[in-house]
């Protein structure tokens, strides 16, 4: 896969899965919107390769986590709007959880050590 | 099934995906020509953020995959493009293979119907079997291991082994019975019956197909006679009538009532050929034989016993049981010598699983068909080892391909994987083709080796086992026969397959090449001389000296107990017959005996001879005959006189014996006048000689003393059953067959009940006791054959192919002024080497099969010279003209045109 050498650094594994599906359980979106979501909510901070997102939809859609049917967007375009399933819910919030232990660890260790 | 449901749904997951992909760049694209872009930057722009379109896709659909799965659905396609592309290999591969798997899968259908078959009954592995060793009848004497048994006997048993929860006894013989249907005026048919016990069907748990099943109540002596007939003689013989339950059924005159019909598939107690198609109680017994009746006798053993072990028996314990019950019985037995009795206090029974029933079929069959079941794994082991040298020549023209897959970077493990997929799918057709083989194949030998019997209870149609055999058996021969080719093939260098392609002279495959067809040529030197051996064995049995002349006699078996004739009336019966047979037109002589040579009948007993020790333990076998008998069979008096009318029960007793008779039992002296008797009977006979006739052979295929009475003379006190006649025999001008009518009729002149049971040529009755050594001798032959031709097809593949890879040394060679004479001996030489590896290594093979083979061969030895000669000599006949054709074009290369084509 062609990579640009100025593009952040990837995300880590499960990561992108994670976003997408925080942002389904807020409302159902289609794929062009899930991006532009993305980008806005992390103030461009996180740049998310769009065509990445395809292949972590479809692993979603196989693992039963979020359904996709075709629908109409706001600006009238035939679209394929997500919807979080209620296992993708359940699966969030262990994920969610998982992650901000890490986080918690990683956080402790990185912080300078207190007398 | 979401996973059914995936597959289909696939092309729907994918169409759904490109269009959503579509529809996010037409998105962007116009987000981007709003914000001021042209259309043609805006595209750019949004390609780029997005990505590679197509990886992407590619990644998004490959969730929905199984990788592995796929990828052999992959090789399976490309398998079977490559095998469209090359029909002549793929035709011969899988005709090859066929043949292979064929020949084992119908060994498997015959051992899978005949030794792994249960008996159709409720729970077999419950039951068990008094006793392990197989005979008909004993009478009078004491059996080192019981294993037949007398009804006062069977019922101690039963009475005092409560471990039982059902013990029944049934006849160790069947019995020919002629039947004829209340009412009816046609002549009687004859039907193959068993006595049996009121608790045998209780005991089998089996329930009647149609009216009810004979039981305890029908075995008394108070009972009105009832029978069941078979599922299979009621649809033949009673064309499947339901009202035949409850209609009279005359049998050998006596009226019986049809109880029943057995459940369809039921054959008895064990599988033979002709199983019983008549269940009668044992009850019937006394009424049908009359004074020769068995049931009461204490002496007389004629019964097998099974019973079913209730759950949580030990059969070891029940066995000891067993044994200390019949020591006990016999001990109380009065008449018991000197000699049987130290005999009696060591006898015992053995219990023996019996869910297949009385296993005499499995008993006579299984070293045949394990000799078969070995020579058709030969045959599979040559077919694999042809199809896998046809693989290594192609593989090797295939090295370039297989170089370019190797610099594109395949795996290794993906190319072997690739290449068994293809011998794998070339072995399950193979296997497929091979079914139909098995069935055509189990047919023949059915009817080969029951040549003369009208029903066996094999079928030749493969049952689920016989499929799946067959299917595992495809599975493993394609992996077999597929692996070294493929690992060989992957094996390819880049660099040096590309670089040279077509120009060494050896490759890395000639080696396993050569070695394949070293394998293949011993494999078919063992066949070879395995077939020739046995074919000579089988010429020799049916050649040898028989003692009498087969050609234009013809046998009738009768039995006058199925007319209903009574031990005195039989004087009346025998003269009526002498004098009407020899009237019918085309008869030269007739005669009568109890049984006639080769038929499997044998009666022996112990004897005591005049001027030998008292105490001394000889035995005879013995037949009695009438005047003529000699003269019709075509067996040569050598010393005194024949039996003549003269001999009648009024006359001095008298005896005729054989050869071996006096050389065994006289010492060679002059036998004429000499005195014997039968020992261990109440009351003896002391009989003289007055003639010696030469040996012929009845039972035994070797010499062995015999003596013959003259019919109706005088036989011991008990043994009355000896006075009624089984045979016929006539000796015809012109040829036997055609005479049956004319037999028939003449029988039914003298008693309208007098049926014949069979009637048979004496060649055919002959050669009926050869079946197994001809249907071993035939198939050997015929895969040693088969053999033989895969082998020289092999050779001649070879040699050829390593022609054409030296096409540019012989050029050279020829160039250099090597002479024609010079490549053709050059070529042949190569491949009579390998030739003669093979057949070094196949004679040592031989000689340790052919001791297998030793306990079938007659009149020859295992090492028989000219047959390993013979069988070397075809071989290497066959491997010249295999080397002749590819030397032949050696010769002609052209070194010009051979070496410009570089």
């Amino acid at each position: 896969m062609p990579k640009r050498k100025e593009e952040p650094r990837d995300l880590f594994p499960g990561a992108l899965e994670m976003m997408v599906l925080e942002i389904l359980r807020r409302r159902p979106l289609h794929g062009y919107a899930l991006v532009q979501h993305i980008r806005e909510r992390s103030d461009e901070l996180l740049r998310v390769e769009e065509g990445s997102l395809y292949p972590a939809l479809q692993r979603l859609l196989k693992e039963g986590l979020v359904t996709a049917e075709w629908g109409v967007s706001a600006s009238g375009r035939r679209v394929r709007i997500y919807r979080l399933t209620a296992k993708g819910a359940k699966h969030l919030e262990r994920e969610v959880s998982k992650f901000e232990q890490m986080l918690e660890g990683i956080t402790r260790v990185l912080a300078p050590a207190k007398s | 099934m979401s996973w059914l449901k995936r597959i289909f749904r696939r092309k729907q997951l994918y169409g759904d995906l490109s269009e959503e992909i579509r529809a996010h760049l037409d998105e962007k694209v116009e987000e981007l020509v709003a914000s001021g872009m042209t259309r043609k930057e805006a595209e750019h722009a949004a390609q780029r953020e997005f990505g590679n379109v197509m990886i992407t896709e590619e990644n998004a659909r490959e969730i929905w995959r199984w990788p592995r799965l796929e990828n052999f659905l992959i090789d399976v396609r490309y398998a079977l493009r490559v095998l469209r592309k090359s029909p002549g290999f793929t035709i011969v591969a899988i005709l090859t293979l066929a043949l292979g798997i064929g020949a084992n899968t119908a060994i498997f259908t015959l051992i899978d119907g005949i030794m792994l078959r249960t008996l159709p009954v409720s729970k077999p592995a419950e039951l068990y079997r008094l006793g392990d060793t197989h005979q008909c009848c004993n009478i009078g004497g004491v059996q080192s291991r019981w294993s037949i048994f007398s009804y006062p006997l069977y019922r101690q048993l039963r009475e005092h082994t409560p471990e039982f929860s059902q013990m029944a006894a049934f006849a160790g013989g069947l019995d020919n019975f002629a039947v004829r249907r209340g009412g009816s005026d046609a002549p009687p048919q004859p039907l193959v019956g068993e006595f049996v016990s009121g608790d045998y069907f209780t005991m089998l748990g089996l329930r009647a197909f149609a009216g009810r099943l004979i039981d305890s109540t029908d075995d008394r002596a108070s009972a009105l006679p009832a029978a069941v007939i078979s599922y299979r003689a009621w649809q033949q013989d009673f064309s499947g009538q339901p009202s035949v339950v409850g209609e009279t059924l005359v049998v050998n005159t006596v009226p019986f009532t049809i109880a029943g019909i057995a459940p369809p598939g039921f054959y008895g107690d064990r599988m033979i050929a002709s199983p019983p198609d008549l269940w009668l109680p044992l009850a019937t017994e006394p009424i049908l034989d009359g004074p020769n009746a068995l049931l009461n006798r204490t002496d007389s053993n004629w019964l097998y016993v099974i019973g079913r072990l209730g759950r949580g028996a030990n059969p070891a314990a029940v066995q000891s049981q067993l044994t200390v019950e019949l020591r006990n019985w016999l001990s109380v037995q009065i008449g018991l010598g000197g000699h049987d009795r130290a005999k009696a206090e060591k006898t015992r029974i053995i219990l023996t699983p019996a869910a297949a029933g009385i296993d005499v079929l499995q008993h006579e069959n299984a070293s045949g068909l394990f000799l078969l079941a070995i020579i058709s794994a030969m045959v599979l082991l040559i077919a694999c080892a042809n199809v896998a040298t046809l693989l290594l020549a192609r593989g090797a023209a295939r090295r370039a391909e297989t170089a370019v897959r190797v610099a594109l970077g395949a795996p290794r493990a993906r190319l072997v994987r690739q290449a068994v997929t293809e011998s794998v799918l070339l072995a399950l057709a193979g296997g497929l083709a091979g079914l139909f083989i098995a069935f055509v194949v189990v047919r023949v030998i059915l009817l080969l080796e029951f040549r003369g019997v009208g029903y066996v209870p094999v079928s030749a149609e493969p049952s689920v086992a016989v499929l799946g055999f067959a299917f595992l058996l495809s599975l493993v021969t394609g992996v077999v026969f597929g692996m070294a080719p493929a690992w060989i093939g992957s094996r390819s260098e880049p660099a040096e397959a590309l670089h040279g392609a077509g120009r060494s002279a050896s490759d890395r495959s000639s080696s396993a090449r050569g070695f394949l067809v070293v394998l293949q040529l011993a494999l078919s030197v063992i066949l070879l001389v395995g077939a020739g051996l046995l074919m000579r064995s089988l010429r020799n049995l049916e050649t040898q000296k028989f003692g009498f002349e087969p050609e234009g006699r013809l046998v009738a078996e009768v039995n006058p107990v199925t007319a209903g004739y009574k031990p005195g009336e039989l004087y009346g019966l025998y003269q009526q017959l002498t004098q009407r047979l020899p009237r019918i037109p085309g008869v030269v002589s007739a005669s009568l005996s109890a049984y006639g040579p080769m038929e499997d009948t044998n009666f022996e007993w112990p004897i005591h001879v005049e001027g030998r020790e008292p105490g001394e333990r000889i035995f005879s076998c013995f037949d009695l005959v009438s005047p003529n008998f000699f003269r019709t069979m075509g067996t040569r008096i050598l010393l005194g006189r024949d039996i003549t009318a003269e001999d009648t029960p009024a006359s001095r007793p008298i005896a005729v014996v054989n050869e071996a008779f006096v050389r065994k039992y006289l010492r060679g002296k002059n036998p004429i006048g000499k005195h014997f008797g039968f020992a261990d009977v109440k009351e003896g006979v002391n009989y003289q000689i007055v003639g010696v006739v030469e040996n012929a052979k009845y039972y035994y295929r070797r010499d062995h003393p015999m003596f013959f009475l003259p019919l109706l003379q005088r036989v011991p006190s008990g043994m009355g059953f000896l006075e009624y006649i089984g045979d016929i025999e006539l000796r015809v001008a012109g040829s036997p067959e055609g005479m049956e009518p004319a037999v028939r009729r003449a029988l039914a002149a003298t008693n309208p009940n007098l049926t014949a049971i069979k009637i048979v040529s004496l060649p055919e009755q002959i050669a009926e006791n050869f079946n197994e050594e001809r249907l071993i001798s035939r198939l050997t032959g015929l895969y040693g054959v088969f053999a033989l031709f895969l082998a020289c097809i092999g050779l001649y593949g070879v040699t050829a192919y390593s022609v054409r890879l030296r096409t540019r040394e012989i050029g050279i060679r020829v160039a250099l002024g090597a002479q024609r004479g010079d490549v053709f001996r050059m070529v042949v030489g190569g491949g009579l080497k390998l030739a003669l590896i093979g057949v070094a290594i196949g004679i040592a093979g031989a000689l340790a099969f052919t001791r297998m083979l030793a306990s079938l061969l007659y009149g020859l030895s295992p090492g028989d010279p000219a047959t390993f000669l013979g069988a070397t000599a075809v071989l290497f006949g066959v491997a010249i003209f295999a080397c002749y054709v590819p030397a032949r074009r050696a010769m002609r290369v052209d070194p010009v045109t051979s070496l410009r084509n570089e």
